[in-house]
């Protein structure tokens, strides 16, 4: 039924179609890990075995791919997520305020601060690895310097992949795929760079920067602000220092004007609240488009 | 026929839900050095019943149900010709939870065939 250990490969992904991307991926890398080293070892044992009826074999001990896809399955389901997804219905105050108590929430601020570290990083890496393995080339040691740069940018998207898991609870995979073993050192690169995958998580670290710089900007605005009016009631009782600054002079509100500034600010934090979170949201889902690959669409 | 395999297939999916995170946790401490999947799945085989309790295929997930909880750690080592082999140890989480494991399980046992034997 399987001739090669590809072909069960792909079986197996059919089968998980239903299945989120990120487990599908590490069955697959289970797979072929098991597969491949089962197959080694009958060949050890007797060089001359027929491939074709060893894999059957061994395909029936490994669980066709029906019963591998369901195992994982089983096991995801009963594994708690990252964050749980909470399910109760709740009073329109609560979905507006209970923005505060939400853990995406502040995972989602969090990564919009790192996000703006990781990103000088990954921008300062990607262009450095580009526009030294370009020119290296034509040395002989161009090819194994790409080959590690091009590795480099995929360990670097897994890594990236474990922080959006952790702050913004999308499943990411959690080991790489891998593509076809005992390959020469230039075939190695053809792969590389033939796969889609590399080049998404090449523009994706390159726009961490500019996007990164777009969040930390938006956090650092909205908290200051909301801040800021928050507190003026009670620098202007305290201090006597006017909040308002006009051409003509300080200005000194009534009480209540300082009252419905406050209240103002309170507003800007919550509506900035909501706004990570959704940005925590589309971020978790852009990441996993652009960093996570089925075979497919990498070259073997 | 059809509905009674479906049922043994059912029971026998219900008890390796708990067993098989068991057996693996407990080869793994025995273990002196770290293991990979094709490895563990070799032992099972060699030590195992004639009929097999459950597939490979089934064991990798569990042992990584286990990482997640902290029970097992991993390692990837690449190897020369084939894809890189994941390495499990057990953690002193993981030694702490079997030990409790073990106590429940002996338990159980008892409590089943005492019972079976009404």
């Amino acid at each position: 039924m399987f001739n090669t250990i590809d072909n069960y490969l792909e079986a197996l992904k059919n089968e998980m179609q239903s299945c989120d991307t990120a487990l599908t991926q590490d069955a697959l890398a289970d797979a072929r890990e098991h597969l491949f080293l089962a197959l080694e070892d009958a060949r050890g044992k007797d060089p001359e075995i027929n491939e074709v009826e060893t894999l059957q074999s061994i395909i029936a001990e490994y669980g066709t791919p029906e019963e591998t896809a369901s195992a994982y399955r089983e096991i995801e389901r009963r594994t708690t997520p990252s964050f749980k997804q909470e399910k109760k219905t709740q009073s329109l105050i609560g979905r507006v305020f209970g923005v505060y108590t939400d853990p995406r929430t502040w995972g989602s601020i969090l990564f919009m601060f790192i996000s703006f570290i990781t990103g000088i990083i990954y921008f300062t890496w990607v262009i450095t690895g580009l526009s030294l393995s370009i020119p290296l080339m034509i040395l002989i040691f161009g090819v194994p310097f790409a080959i590690l740069f091009l590795l480099s940018v995929q360990g670097l998207g897994l890594l990236e992949g474990r922080l959006v898991e952790a702050l913004l609870g999308v499943r990411m995979p959690r080991r790489r795929f891998f593509t076809q073993p005992g390959l020469k050192w230039l075939d190695r690169l053809k792969a590389l760079v033939s796969d889609r995958h590399t080049w998404l998580s090449m523009l994706y670290m390159l726009l961490q920067l500019p996007l990164g710089i777009l969040y930390f900007t938006l956090n650092v605005t909205v908290v200051s602000v909301s801040l800021a009016l928050i507190a003026s009631p009670v620098i202007q009782k305290f201090t006597n220092i006017a909040v308002i600054n006009l051409d003509n002079g300080p200005v000194f509100l009534p009480y209540w004007g300082l009252l419905l500034m406050a209240f103002g600010g309170f507003c800007l934090l919550t509506v900035g609240m909501h706004l990570a979170r959704a940005i925590g949201w589309l971020h978790g889902r852009y990441a996993k488009w652009m960093l996570v690959n089925l075979p497919d669409e990498s070259a073997r | 026929m059809a509905d009674l395999s479906g049922h043994i297939k059912k029971f026998q999916k219900e008890l390796n839900a708990g067993t098989s995170s068991l057996v693996l946790l407990s080869i793994l401490s025995r273990s002196s050095t770290p293991m990979y999947g094709y490895q563990i799945a070799k032992l099972l085989e060699e030590s195992g019943p004639e009929i097999p309790m459950m597939k490979q295929g089934s064991l990798y997930p569990v042992l990584r149900a286990l990482e997640e909880n902290n029970l097992l750690n991993s390692t990837i080592e690449p190897s020369v010709s084939g894809p890189p082999r994941r390495y499990y140890t057990i953690t002193d989480d993981g030694r702490a939870t079997l030990d409790e494991w073990l106590l429940i399980w002996k338990q159980t046992k008892m409590f089943v065939d005492t019972n079976l034997k009404g």
